[in-house]
């Protein structure tokens, strides 16, 4: 078989933190390195202590040879994600939060958790995000039609989460609707 | 939505990648990854990407000579070695995505090998390669099929592409009515839906059936997730 039956029809968590690696995050090098071609671009010089830029899957291989520290993205503070939690439970549409937020914080909580502060208060916030989004979303199955569902701000992970059954949902509804005008025509 | 964001995340400054990261930074790589998903999405075939793919094979190749040949050097110190273990890392994953990338059209292109045999328009969009392997799939299944089974059944009944009434034609096709969700790299032009039209602003998700994007998706003005 040229594709596994679990990969046909979506994907899976592994290939969206694939994806989510590529992203730039920064670090505090403990080593350094020249400047060097990479087939994503050019990243470095790594100089001590100097912040620098290199992408995430980089950094965390650093890390976990305890070759640099990784500084955790703005967002991932008990300020801003509890602004964006209390907007969630306030308002009905989605928070805005990075697009790839779940993959990302669940790498740097595995990886770096002694380069993030409160971490544990982080932990409990993004659990209720999490849930308190899943919600939100489950409700939008009530506004499915079989043409068109908004989702804005809804994040990779989230998607792939709502995906085999919403698409299914829709196909159906599609079905019925062609069901039925065919029995118009005869 | 688009605006509402652009102007949030001017205001929150140190939230900078609040959305869509590297979009302005589109390297040969970052295509691949959104072609990849397009085509693990689609329940087409998408256009295929030669250029792009050989380009990047290219690149591959000169990596893993750079690092054979830095290899061979006695005198690396060990911050040579984490260099290289990064870059051959590097290449590692970017040889994964197009595995899987070739691997999912591949997967298509066995399922609807007797299709594309038929039709013109899918033919265009896929590489000689694969219209070679799609020819030998279909006659090797056919020959199969006949031997084992159709060979002893009466003529009506032994043909593979009938279309009974009631029923689904024999031969598969492309769904294009699956929904996929799609994300408007840059405002779009107005869809029409049977009760609304729709204009998507940049940034905005939607779940619609594929074949209301499908030109969309072609011209670059969204991409699936």
């Amino acid at each position: 078989m040229s594709l596994p039956q679990s990969l046909q029809t979506s994907v899976t968590p592994p290939e969206l933190e694939l994806i989510a690696s590529q992203q730039l995050i920064e670090i505090i090098p403990l080593i350094a390195m020249e400047k060097t071609a990479f087939i994503s671009g050019a990243f470095g010089p790594l100089q001590p202590p100097r912040k620098a830029q290199i992408p995430l899957w980089m950094a965390i291989n650093l890390k976990l040879k305890k070759k640099c520290h990784i500084v955790a993205p703005e967002w991932l503070s008990v300020e801003f994600l509890q602004s964006r939690l209390d907007e969630e439970v306030s308002d009905l549409g989605f928070s805005m939060l990075p697009f790839r937020y779940a993959e990302i914080s669940k790498v740097l909580l595995d990886v770096a958790p002694d380069d993030i502060q409160n971490i544990d208060k982080i932990r409990s916030l993004l659990k209720d995000l999490r849930e308190a989004r899943q919600a939100k979303s489950r409700e939008g199955l009530d506004q499915l039609n079989r043409e068109e569902l908004s989702l804005s701000n809804l994040c990779s992970m989230e998607i792939n989460e709502i995906r085999p059954f919403f698409v299914h949902a829709m196909g159906i509804l599609t079905h019925l609707h062609r069901d039925a005008s065919t029995e118009d025509q005869l | 939505m688009a605006s509402a964001s652009a102007s949030a995340s001017t205001r929150v400054v140190p939230i900078a990648p609040i959305y869509d990261e590297q979009e302005d930074n589109d390297t040969p790589l970052s295509q691949l990854t959104r072609h990849w998903m397009n085509e693990r999405h689609a329940p087409d075939i998408l256009p295929a990407q030669e250029e792009l793919l050989s380009s990047l094979l290219d690149h591959i190749r000169r990596q893993s000579e750079a690092v054979q040949s830095l290899r061979g050097e006695p005198s690396a110190s060990e911050e040579d070695h984490i260099r290289i273990m990064l870059v051959q890392m590097e290449v590692e994953r970017v040889k994964f995505i197009v595995r899987s990338y070739v691997r999912t059209r591949l997967f298509k292109v066995e399922k609807f090998a007797r299709f594309i045999m038929t039709d013109e328009t899918i033919q265009a969009r896929i590489t000689m390669a694969e219209r070679a392997h799609a020819s030998r799939h279909a006659h090797l299944t056919d020959r199969h099929f006949h031997n084992v089974v159709l060979q002893s059944l009466p003529e009506t009944q032994s043909h593979l592409d009938d279309t009974p009434i009631f029923m689904p034609p024999m031969i598969t096709k492309p769904d294009e009515t699956r929904a996929v969700f799609v994300h408007a790299l840059r405002d779009c032009p107005p869809l029409r839906f049977h009760d609304k039209t729709l204009e998507m602003k940049r940034g905005h998700i939607s779940l619609m059936p594929f074949s209301f994007i499908q030109t969309l998706l072609l011209r670059g003005d969204v991409e699936l997730l």
